[in-house]
């Protein structure tokens, strides 16, 4: 049995690895990876504390989560695709037609 | 025939005037014109009619309530007594005749409706002032009063002077109108009425001080429609007009209405000395003032303008000394003097191709009707006072009650009047001769004077020089009629020794025959008018105009001015904007933030997120701490 403590350590290492990697790229792709990344620490806490407190919802959050994640990333590629048609170019900060 | 017919009186002149105004211009001309006499003629007639219901007491008819809520109950009210009947007969009678005379007057006019129907509304305006029993009915008239003279003053409004006259007219009698309606208003919060013989009824009961104010505000209110100080200032400019106009503004109706408000309130006026005293002292100024403007006036028409203010100011005068046969007395003769004063100058002015000024006349009598010289001088004998004629009689009826008052102040007013009296003699002598003796001066042709313009002038010239039979005092062996005919309302009864009235009656002969000779030793040959500053400043009215100007118009631009500019614009518009501007400015500064990359919104969220992050932990430790 993994402590609870080594697995929380763990799902936020993940975390803040996608954050940085958000943070730091400017690559539309990239971000979305990180965005998984950090979407994959927050349910590894899910499962973590599920086990932790032998409780069956996180585990059902988890799941739940995954299908999210999935949809999100279908639309999210549909959207680099299209980017991509407009621009040529995928990097984030071409796209600011919403400046004020 | 009862009463409540008495309505027909100011009815018809009302019904004639809305016909002509609806459909005056589709009717046949004739049609108009003879529509408007008669409904002048037929308040004239009716008048006599009713004479009967006058007597007693008088009558009393209530057409119908005009206004009830609460304790305010308005009934539509006309009152024909003994105080109102003769003002009626004359008001109807003398605008009969100058309704005949614009017809002859007018007959080139393109507008002859507009006219006409204004005439008559004018009448009905004054007839209302004259019946109204309710005060709200009295306000009625003496609005339309303002009315009717705003649009008549300013009937040629394609001439900007002339307009600008109208509205000079209706804005300064509507300061006198303001008083009036304070007064109003007063009455009606002491008295719970508007009922004018209910309120002089309960005029004992109202307390002394309060008393004073309210005769000094209607006083006021009286000075705006008869045009004395320090309201006179629209009268002269009112020569704007038309000349039927001026002569119905100046005889019958309009600058009347003042003295017979106060005649109507002399129950109640008549309570406080101070106010009586107020009276006259206005009305001694108004005559003297208006007297010596007349001297040096140019205008035919303004000479007999300032001639009515000065006349008007001696019937306060009366008022003021207590006796209301003696302002109604002259009056009368005035109205008769003075229209037909008035109708023979626009005779005049015709006979001399338009021309108005005083200067450019002269030697009238050979070349003009000769009949026209007589009955001018009629008009001319009555307001110089000469002996016999009606002014004289009236107007010595005023001298004597001011010299008989017990106040000796009023010895004073006396002593106005009777220099008044000399130089209204001069200014009359002088406008005869400068119009009728010596050489043609002017270079206008004569225009031909219709038929309707010239037989009016007779009866009122006879009726003025009879004046005096109306009222003839006992010394010369009259029968005092008017007095007896007001019975209780006609004020003090004056009873002095003969002698003080043979001398008094001398004195004002005297005076008379000295302002002619010197009227006639300046102007028996033709002089050039005096260039020199007196005159000058007489012509100028004293320049109340500018005065005026300065004390009230000016101060009142600028601070029209201040709250445009100084309030409206920088106090209010600058603060708004300036609110308006700081939201902008704020609004530029935060748009800075929205850079639109994906990447700023990113990091912001990751420093809310710390920022968010580093308050729990606070919060964890501060708990942990407890």
């Amino acid at each position: 049995m993994i402590p609870f403590g080594h697995a929380l350590a763990f799902a936020g290492a993940l975390f803040v690895l996608g954050l940085t990697c958000v943070l730091l790229h400017r690559q539309i792709l990239m971000i979305l990876i990180g965005v998984e990344i950090m979407l994959n620490g927050a349910s590894l806490v899910f499962v973590a504390a599920s086990a932790y407190w032998r409780q069956v919802d996180g585990q059902v959050f988890a799941i739940l989560l995954m299908a999210v994640t999935a949809a999100e990333v279908a639309v999210a590629l549909a959207m680099v695709v299209y980017l991509w048609r407009r621009k040529r170019t995928l990097v984030a900060d071409e796209f600011n037609g919403m400046h004020g | 025939m009862n009463e409540s017919l008495l309505f027909l009186i100011p009815l018809l002149p009302l019904f004639c005037a809305v016909i002509n105004m609806l459909f005056g211009m589709r009717l046949p001309r004739l049609f108009t014109e003879v529509l408007a006499v008669i409904g002048v003629a037929g308040a004239f007639g009716l008048t006599l009619l009713f004479w009967d219901y006058a007597e007693g007491n008088g009558s009393r008819a209530v057409l119908f309530t005009w206004l009830n809520s609460g304790t305010l109950n308005v009934s539509f009210a006309l009152n024909f007594d003994r105080l109102a009947a003769p003002m009626t007969l004359m008001v109807t009678g003398v605008a009969t005749l100058i309704h005949l005379y614009a017809i002859g007057y007018m007959r080139e006019e393109a507008d002859y409706a507009r006219f006409f129907s204004l005439l008559n509304l004018f009448v009905f305006a004054m007839l209302a002032i004259v019946l109204a029993d309710n005060l709200l009915v009295l306000f009625l008239g003496w609005e339309g009063v303002g009315f009717c003279s705003y649009g008549l003053i300013g009937f040629w409004y394609r001439k900007l002077e002339n307009a600008k006259a109208g509205t000079k007219a209706f804005l300064v009698t509507r300061v006198g109108d303001v008083f009036l309606g304070v007064a109003m208003l007063w009455l009606f919060a002491l008295t719970g009425t508007l009922s004018i013989s209910a309120i002089n009824a309960q005029a004992a009961s109202i307390s002394p001080g309060v008393v004073i104010v309210l005769s000094l505000l209607l006083l006021l209110g009286a000075c705006g429609k008869s045009a004395q100080l320090p309201l006179m200032t629209w009268l002269a400019d009112a020569m704007a007009g038309p000349t039927p106009v001026s002569a119905l503004i100046h005889a019958a109706t309009m600058v009347t209405a003042g003295v017979y408000l106060l005649c109507r309130f002399f129950p109640l006026v008549s309570l406080s000395a101070v106010a009586m005293t107020a009276i006259t002292a206005i009305g001694a100024l108004t005559a003297i003032y208006a007297a010596s403007c007349a001297m040096a006036q140019r205008d035919i028409k303004r000479v007999l303008a300032y001639s009515t203010m000065s006349q008007v100011g001696y019937m306060f005068m009366a008022v003021g000394a207590g006796t209301v046969a003696g302002a109604m007395f002259h009056l009368l003769t005035h109205a008769f003097f003075k229209a037909v004063l008035f109708m023979a100058a626009g005779c005049i002015i015709h006979q001399a191709g338009g021309e108005n000024d005083l200067f450019k006349m002269g030697g009238l009598f050979r070349r003009g009707p000769t009949e026209l010289f007589w009955v001018f001088l009629a008009g001319a004998a009555c307001l110089a006072g000469l002996p016999l004629s009606g002014g004289f009689f009236s107007k010595d009826g005023i001298l004597l009650a001011l010299y008989t008052h017990a106040d000796p102040v009023f010895r004073v007013f006396w002593l106005i009047g009777i220099v008044t009296a000399l130089l209204t003699a001069f200014y009359t002598f002088r406008l005869v001769y400068l119009v009728f003796a010596g050489e043609w001066r002017g270079s206008g042709s004569p225009h031909d004077l219709p038929w309707l313009m010239r037989w009016p002038l007779w009866p009122l010239a006879l009726l003025s020089l009879a004046g005096g039979l109306f009222n003839l005092p006992a010394l010369v062996g009259g029968g005092e009629a008017l007095h007896h005919w007001y019975g209780t309302m006609a004020g003090r009864t004056l009873t002095v020794s003969p002698d003080v009235e043979w001398m008094l009656a001398g004195l004002a002969a005297v005076v008379a025959a000295m302002g002619w000779l010197a009227a006639h030793w300046r102007y028996r040959n033709y002089h050039a008018p005096l260039e020199n500053p007196l005159s000058r400043f007489l012509l100028s009215g004293w320049q109340a105009d500018a005065l005026l100007d300065r004390l009230f118009v000016r101060p009142f631009n600028a601070m029209a001015l201040f709250s445009w500019i100084g309030c409206d614009r920088t106090l209010f518009d600058g603060s708004l904007e300036g609110l308006a501007r700081t939201s902008t400015r704020c609004g530029a500064l935060l748009l800075r933030i929205t850079t639109g990359r994906l990447t700023t919104y990113l990091s912001a969220f990751a420093w809310g997120f710390l920022i968010l992050l580093g308050w729990f932990l606070l919060k964890l430790v501060e708990g942990g701490g407890q």
